[in-house]
């Protein structure tokens, strides 16, 4: 009998996978590049191939500019949060690595993040109400006038820095507590030996070191805050009866044009836009840190 | 910025300075679940309470009309079921899938594995609301709105998990024990099965929490697939419902509340698994 | 593969449409049946009638409706989902084109888009002739299209002033404001303020703030009681009407009550909720906030009364959106729930303006005096509604957002040469989505 050909089995593995991955993913993002070219409206019969048009028209859109700018002022105000504080936090956490209370620490920071995210969102809501929220009594408490952040356009943006932050912040403090780990101890060890004090080990044994892990961990918080949609959607959206400030962000604006103003074309070249800031900020994530780590 | 110890000392903890470090962490975390501490209160306040300022964090009478009144009003608990089945299987669907494609793009060298590797990667960066409607469109033509393989399209795969499982196969798996193996005359299926699966339960079992945790939280792809208020996700069904009733922050933070233990309770049970799984799988490089 | 080539989606994608496409995902479907789990499946027993409303208040009424249905089909078990309006109008749109959708919905002015799509099919004879025989035909515009009625009309959204009798007896006040200009001098009375100036009560709450049209809804119906209105209709198509003196005048009347006398502020807790907590004095509103001052304020002090010259109508219709066995049970609810036993019913419980003709309102009126400036307008007044067109939608969120800033902005604030540019500009964006569709009229 003839043995199987080597090839045999890795190909036969992976097959499923990359057919789910030519159908979930390959498919729909092409898809998305090819409907940003069309006119198409989900209940009209004509769909005309209009080029660029939707582009021209995405340039001058005060709506989407405004989405734009929202939901990068929060992406890059979550990751200025994230980054920084993940580390600190990291850091201290893991000079009480053993100890029992370290537990606590890690899981009342890390929970946050896996939460359900509306039940979260709805709690933050009633932190940041005007009228009854804590956070106007706890200012208040210190004499300054009660704000009304969620319907303030700029105090709105910063709420959902704050939300989202306090999201993201777990995932970056777990990550950093994996690459802190794997720090060897010796060259902590011939740091202090050289007369470094323990922030300065940190600092510059420890750092650089970490700049792949901190690279990661930048690259998913940018993407996932450029995606931010429910946090918007709960704190940020009205009810019945009680209007609210609604912060447009660039999934809100992409959904009300595909799903409201039926204009899915529009919304695809949209995402198009997305992807293109998503890319470009990776690559120079990328960048950054790679010409940082040589020099 | 308080001055951090030496970052892995063993010598003696209670130091000023290593207390001083208890108490700045013993504050943050506390902070970080005053929200979540503030929501389950409210749950089981009495509505003049829920006016009264200032705020309190401990309720003065509490009440568990809100948490009843829920129950009564949504279906709460069958979203908690849905979510679960959808996250059980989203679960079970990466982990297999990631493990699988992780050990063979790993550990076998065909000339077009790193392409394909490379294209996994990349479609990891592309965020999932960009294709988002694509797939509905398909999901629609398929008829699969407002049912369970539709809500789960989108959460099969997931590319991390692949980079994760070929990551630790790469650094943790000696190829002389797949050699070894081998020359024993055991196929290549039961060696994965019998001595690399096992091998990897680590990562596997981090993965898991991370993918359970994505399904359990995911809301755009859930809003728009399901439509029908006994196929809303969890997310989803608290979203819809808080547009709904405005006044009434017991009712909300009552489900809120709700909502909330079951996945509270999940990550602190799994905590320890998740954190050596993560840890595990050579994330270093 | 035979199944693949079957299921093909309802929409053909505009490069090939004679070519087929083939659906990998229809390869789904049988994991659908193999997975099989009784949560998610939707099981397609008759016994089942889904409602669709976007305004959770109705949901006692449609139940109570299905109660009564329950005595001609015993087994029926009717699921009521009611969601925010917003939500229910995207469900809508995501659902009628699949054919998914619940067995009888809601559907506003946007029903057109529907309709022209022939996503809706006609209901029978015998539902037209209830349709005619019991509703003035002026209200059933927008439940027909090409002459042909496809839906039943069940209730309207209509505006009237709503106010706190108390604030107005304080401030010497003895009767509703009856101009537009009595509006503005009136909230200059009501308003009341803390130590420092800062407005704790407001005098008039405007709507300031807010997602989607309401805020462009709101200005319109200001902006009609100023002579004016948004879109104006020429031979079947649309155009902006509102960059002129009327635009001007509404924009100017929000102005001066944001900017010039700070009579409310964006800030400040608004429409329902804030009438509710005694925090405002007057607002515009439909007449479901009676409804909802029983259930969350009930010893509020407050009336109501008609605007100057008219408002903007929203007629609630109810469709039956999917053909088959279920149709029929689906249009004995709808006529179920238009008798007049039901519909004054809901009109004493929800507040809801009822549609049908020849109902006789008087013992309601004797328990909910409010409900007179609704149920008795004057013969003079006009109610508009919504053109329906489908950017109708997208103009007014445009509009609303433009809206949005310029309600607080000082610099258009007493120079009507700024508010001159700023509705030319808002005009043409309008006119521009109107060009886009086809829809654009000549000047």
């Amino acid at each position: 009998m003839r043995s199987k050909p080597k090839w045999l089995f890795p190909v036969l593995a992976l097959l499923p996978v990359l057919g789910l991955y030519a159908c979930l993913r390959v498919y729909p993002i092409a898809e998305t590049l090819r409907l940003s070219l069309f006119k198409w409206n989900i209940i009209s019969r004509r769909k005309p191939f209009v080029g660029f048009d939707n582009f021209v028209e995405l340039m001058s859109d005060p709506l989407f500019l405004e989405a734009i700018f929202n939901t990068t002022i929060v992406a890059f105000g979550v990751l200025v949060i994230t980054i920084p504080v993940g580390l600190a936090l990291a850091a201290l956490i893991n000079s009480r690595q053993g100890l029992r209370r370290s537990g606590f620490y890690e899981t009342s920071i890390f929970l946050p993040h896996v939460v359900s995210l509306v039940p979260a969102a709805m709690a933050w809501k009633w932190i940041f109400d005007a009228r009854l929220g804590p956070l106007n009594a706890l200012i208040g408490w210190f004499g300054i006038p009660a704000q009304s952040w969620l319907f303030d356009p700029a105090l709105s943006l910063v709420c959902l820095i704050v939300l989202c932050s306090w999201q993201s912040i777990g995932y970056a403090v777990l990550i950093f507590l994996v690459g802190l780990k794997n720090v060897p101890e010796a060259l902590y060890e011939a740091a202090r030996l050289d007369g470094a004090s323990s922030f300065q080990a940190f600092r510059y044994v420890a750092i650089p070191l970490l700049k792949p892990v901190m690279l990661y961990v930048s690259v998913i918080t940018l993407i996932s805050s450029y995606n931010i949609y429910a946090q918007a959607f709960v704190l940020a959206s009205d009810v019945q009866g009680a209007p609210g400030h609604l912060v447009r962000v660039l999934v809100l604006d992409m959904l009300e044009n595909s799903f409201r103003n039926y204009r899915v074309g529009y919304a695809a070249a949209e995402a198009v836009v997305l992807l293109v800031i998503v890319l470009v900020l990776t690559g120079a994530q990328f960048r950054l840190f790679r010409d940082r780590s040589r020099a | 910025m308080s001055d951090p110890d030496h970052p892995s000392s063993d010598v003696d903890r209670n130091t000023p300075a290593g207390l001083a470090i208890d108490v700045v962490l013993f504050a943050v975390g506390l902070m970080m679940l005053l929200p979540l501490v503030f929501l389950i209160s409210n749950a089981f306040k009495t509505p003049p309470e829920l006016l009264a300022w200032p705020p309190t964090i401990i309720p003065d009478r509490p009440t568990l009309e809100n948490i009843l009144g829920v129950l009564h009003e949504t279906p709460l608990l069958r979203w908690i079921g849905n979510t679960l089945i959808f996250a059980g299987i989203s679960t079970a669907s990466i982990v297999s899938t990631s493990a699988i494609a992780g050990y063979v793009l790993g550990k076998f060298d065909l000339p077009w594995f790193p392409a394909v590797f490379g294209v996994i990667i990349a479609t990891s960066v592309v965020p999932f609301e960009v294709y988002m409607i694509p797939l509905y469109l398909n999901v629609q033509a398929a008829g699969l709105l407002n049912t369970l393989p539709g809500l789960l399209v989108g959460y099969l795969v997931m590319s991390f998990g692949i980079f994760l499982v070929r990551q630790y196969v790469t650094t943790s798996i000696p190829d002389e024990l797949l050699e070894a193996a081998r020359v024993d005359g055991a196929g290549e299926g039961w060696i994965f099965l019998r001595i690399v699966l096992p091998l990897m339960r680590g990562p596997l079992g981090a993965l898991a929490v991370l993918a359970f945790f994505q399904a359990w939280t995911a809301f755009a792809w859930p809003l728009v697939v399901t439509a029908n208020k006994d196929t809303y996700t969890l997310e989803v069904g608290l979203a819809l419902f808080q547009t709904g009733f405005t006044v009434d922050i017991g009712h909300l933070s009552a489900a809120a509340a709700l909502a909330l233990v079951p996945s509270a309770l999940f990550f602190s049970l799994m905590r320890r698994n998740f954190v050596r799984g993560v840890a595990g799988t050579g994330l270093k490089e | 593969m035979a199944f693949i080539a079957t299921s093909v989606g309802t929409f053909g994608y505009p490069t090939s449409p004679e070519k087929k496409r083939r659906s990998w995902l229809s390869a789904a479907r049988w994991l659908a049946v193999a997975v099989a789990l009784p949560m998610l499946a939707s099981p397609a027993s008759a016994e089942k009638l889904t409602i669709w409303s976007g305004w959770p208040d109705l949901a006692p009424f449609y139940k109570r409706v299905g109660d009564q249905l329950k005595a001609k089909y015993p087994d029926l078990d009717i699921s009521v989902e009611a969601i925010a309006l917003r939500e229910h109008e995207k469900r809508l749109a995501l659902s009628l084109p699949s054919g998914s959708a619940g067995d009888v919905i809601e559907m506003e002015v946007e029903a057109a888009r529907y309709l022209e799509a022939s996503l809706i099919p006609e209901p029978p004879a015998a539902i037209v002739d209830f349709v005619k025989a019991n509703y003035d035909m002026t209200r059933v515009k927008t439940a027909m299209y090409d002459g042909k009625i496809y839906g039943v009309p069940l209730f309207q959204g209509q505006g009237a002033l709503f106010y706190n009798t108390e604030m107005f007896a304080k401030a010497g006040l003895n009767s509703p404001p009856k101009t537009m200009a009595d509006y503005t001098a009136y909230a200059q009375k009501l308003v009341q303020r803390d130590a420092s100036g800062v407005p704790t009560v407001s005098g008039w709450s405007l709507r300031l703030s807010g997602g989607g049209s309401g805020i462009a809804e709101k200005y319109w119906t200001i902006l009609y009681n100023h002579g004016g209105t948004l879109l104006e209709e020429k031979g079947g198509k649309w155009r902006a009407a509102y960059a002129n003196e009327a635009g001007r005048n509404a924009l100017k009347q929000y102005l001066d009550n944001v900017v010039a006398y700070r009579t409310v502020l964006p800030e400040m807790k608004a429409d329902a909720e804030a009438f509710e907590l005694g925090q405002t004095a007057m607002f515009i509103r439909e007449s479901w906030v009676i409804g909802d001052v029983a259930k969350k304020a009930p010893n509020l002090k407050y009336a109501t009364a008609p605007l100057p010259k008219g408002t903007l109508m929203v007629p609630v219709d109810l469709y039956v959106p999917n053909k088959g066995p279920k149709s029929q049970i689906a249009w004995d609810f709808v006529q179920k729930a238009n008798e007049p036993e039901n519909l004054l019913w809901l009109l004493e419980n929800t507040a809801w303006v009822p549609n049908r003709k020849g109902l006789d309102y008087s013992a309601v009126l004797g328990k909910i005096p409010q409900l007179g400036a609704f149920v008795n307008t004057p013969a003079d007044h006009v109610f508009f509604t919504v053109p329906a067109i489908s950017p109708a939608s997208e103009i007014l969120t445009r509009l609303a957002a433009r809206l949005e800033k310029a309600f607080t902005d000082k610099s258009l604030a007493g120079n009507d040469a700024a508010i001159d540019a700023f509705l030319k500009s808002a005009a043409e964006e309008s006119d521009k989505i109107l060009a886009r569709e086809d829809l654009l009229a000549k000047p």
